[in-house]
């Protein structure tokens, strides 16, 4: 469960002070798919980066498995990040150079996960996504809805608990974007992972259980919660 | 982050960027070539005097015994009037001993034995039938290592005389066994007789060995070679009647079994007289090398300050090439420690390939060019460029880690970086 708690964040220094987030609070039991909808600027990405502890905002709690992640050290934070939870981005950011394997490889290097264990969990994370075969190509020669999928193994390699996805479809078309939704809330339902996705595309939100609409950094209004 | 997988993505980085990776390590290429060459050549220049001094020295000898001198070295001064022989080469001054002078180092507590220095220029060496050479005469000792092409040392003390192989050809002896027991003519000026029309005197001697041209020489092998005794006769005539008559540049002097040189050196002192070991001689030589080996590694050092900067630009524009890179592994739960390790690492290995191009390019062009400098100086077969492993691989770990402190300012920018900034899409 992740129960954010009158989280403020506020950005710049005195007069020229920008409140990116005010007083938000909601709770998104385990195993939910959640859609953060606003507008550019609304701070939903503001939002996505303190519940995954890249941003620090200065006021309130967020609270994921009893745990306050906003009172823990750097070092807490970065085995969180690795252990516990996975991103996609909109601009998928797999390394170009990189054949697939290796750019799957990367989270579970991170969090240090012996060598010869790698290999096979490496493997099943491409098969999910229908990339097996692309094993040894490099990430640049893949195409948009490819380099999405490489990104979705890479995200579920390291088996996490929550999936945080950044405009997940943003660049890429219907179809294409189509296959990774399906991806996503298929890991979503089949392995009773939490999934965030930050997006201003209504028809994606609407596959989700549950709408959070940030306007103005401030909660407009909660669809879904049973 | 194990460091094992950290190294191998600091490889596989690098080597995305094959054309960068190369030229900053072949900067630092430059320095770790000149350091490694300038290390061999000093081994080299070591070795090669410690062969001379080893073959032209005596350990329980004393060398360049001289009358001890207060001033002489302070030109700004007039100096005092001395009752003793004085001879000036080039303006510098040096007090000659005589006879009294041997005979008080003989006597000093510890020396066993007095040879004073002789050196005798014949008006001309030949024999019969021969044409007419120039030629200086030596003192033949024991302690060089002569190589013979025939014959040897022995019986050099009757009338005997050891010539180089030169002389054997020119003085018309088609084989260097052919020389052996042949006699040759040695002329020798009166120095006391009128110079236009000089006194001249043949002394003839035996020829028992004729030696080959050494390479770790530096007296003798080059001159004819008689033992102290005949020397002493033909020297006699030559300064009889002239001022220098019974002197001598200086001495050497064999030191008594089991005491040491230096005690000795310290009694001569007392006496007051200056003498060298052989210590003392190879440390001048040694100084000399090492000071131009240092002034090599300084050149070699320049080079490597220079890449250290080359380094930093290089990683610096990688940092800034690959914020997304840096960005995503951070949010991926990357430690600082750890990526500020990936970028330490990449340097590392910069280092690296840089050190072992260096290394293996001065290895190699070394191994050509030894026989060619050994050929140019004439030294025949010594190697002047010897490779030691142990100091080419301090060279390449010492470049390792210049490199890695190089790397620090641009792995401390990456890891500080922060991920939502990097990951902005923007």
């Amino acid at each position: 469960m992740i129960e954010v708690k009158n989280v403020t964040k506020t950005y710049g220094k005195k007069d020229n002070t920008f409140v990116a987030l005010d007083n938000v609070s909601f709770t998104i039991p385990d195993g939910a798919s959640v859609a953060i909808l606003g507008k550019s600027g609304s701070g939903k990405s503001t939002l996505m980066h303190a519940i995954s502890g890249l941003d620090k905002p200065e006021k309130g709690e967020i609270i994921i498995d009893g745990k306050n992640i906003l009172a823990l050290n750097q070092k807490a934070i970065d085995k969180f990040r690795s252990k516990t939870i996975s991103f996609i981005f909109q601009s998928f950011f797999v390394q170009a150079n990189e054949s697939c394997y290796d750019n799957v490889s990367l989270p579970l290097e991170i969090s240090g996960t012996a060598t010869n264990r790698r290999k096979k969990r490496i493997e099943d994370a491409l098969s999910a996504v229908e990339l097996l075969d692309k094993k040894k190509s490099r990430a640049r020669d893949l195409s948009g809805g490819q380099k999405q999928r490489l990104a979705v193994a890479r995200a579920i390699v390291s088996n996490p608990r929550i999936l945080f996805a950044d405009e997940p479809t943003g660049n890429l078309d219907s179809a294409t974007g189509e296959v990774v939704e399906d991806l996503l809330f298929g890991y979503n339902k089949d392995n009773d992972v939490t999934l965030i996705i930050v997006t201003h595309d209504p028809d994606l939100a609407k596959r989700c259980d549950i709408q959070i609409h940030i306007k103005d950094g401030k909660v407009e209004s909660i669809e879904g919660v049973k | 982050m194990r460091i094992r997988d950290i190294t191998i993505r600091a490889g596989r980085s690098l080597k995305h960027a094959k054309a960068r990776t190369l030229l900053t390590s072949l900067a630092i290429g430059v320095g770790a070539f000149t350091i490694v060459l300038s290390l061999a050549v000093g081994a080299g220049g070591r070795q090669y005097t410690s062969d001379i001094i080893s073959s032209n020295t005596n350990e329980s000898a004393l060398y360049n015994i001289s009358i001890k001198q207060d001033d002489s070295s302070d030109s700004s001064k007039p100096k005092k009037y001395t009752d003793t022989q004085i001879a000036n080469y080039g303006g510098y001054e040096m007090v000659l001993l005589n006879q009294s002078d041997i005979d008080k180092i003989s006597e000093v507590n510890g020396v066993k034995s007095v040879t004073p220095y002789l050196t005798v220029s014949p008006k001309y060496v030949t024999r019969e039938g021969q044409d007419k050479y120039q030629a200086s005469v030596e003192l033949f000792h024991s302690e060089v290592k002569l190589e013979y092409v025939a014959g040897n040392a022995d019986g050099i003390e009757n009338e005997s005389i050891i010539i180089p192989d030169e002389y054997r050809e020119a003085l018309g002896f088609e084989n260097a066994s052919d020389a052996i027991g042949q006699k040759i003519q040695i002329y020798i000026e009166k120095g006391s007789s009128n110079p236009l029309n000089p006194e001249i005197k043949a002394f003839e001697y035996t020829i028992v060995g004729v030696n080959k041209k050494p390479t770790v020489a530096i007296n003798g092998g080059t001159a004819l070679q008689m033992a102290s005794s005949n020397m002493k006769i033909i020297n006699d005539y030559n300064l009889q009647g002239t001022s220098t008559y019974g002197t001598y540049l200086s001495a050497s002097a064999m030191v008594e079994d089991g005491v040491s040189t230096e005690t000795v050196k310290n009694n001569l002192n007392e006496a007051g007289y200056e003498a060298k070991t052989a210590e003392d001689l190879m440390g001048f030589i040694f100084q000399f090398i090492d000071v131009l080996q240092a002034i090599l590694i300084g050149f070699g050092a320049l080079a490597v300050l220079t890449s250290v900067f080359g380094i930093i630009n290089t990683q610096y524009i990688s940092v800034l090439e690959r914020t997304q890179q840096i960005g995503l592994m951070k949010a991926l739960g990357m430690r600082r420690r750890d990526v500020g390790r990936l970028f330490k690492l990449e340097a590392a290995w910069v280092g690296f390939l840089g050190g072992s191009i260096g290394s293996v390019l001065a290895v190699v062009g070394g191994t050509i060019a030894n026989p060619a400098i050994s050929k140019a100086l004439n030294i025949g077969d010594v190697n002047l460029i010897i490779f030691e492993p142990s100091s080419v691989a301090m060279v390449v770990v010492g470049l390792i880690f210049v490199s890695v402190v190089s790397g620090i300012m641009p792995a401390r920018k990456a890891a500080k970086l922060n991920p939502i900034e990097a990951l902005r899409t923007e």
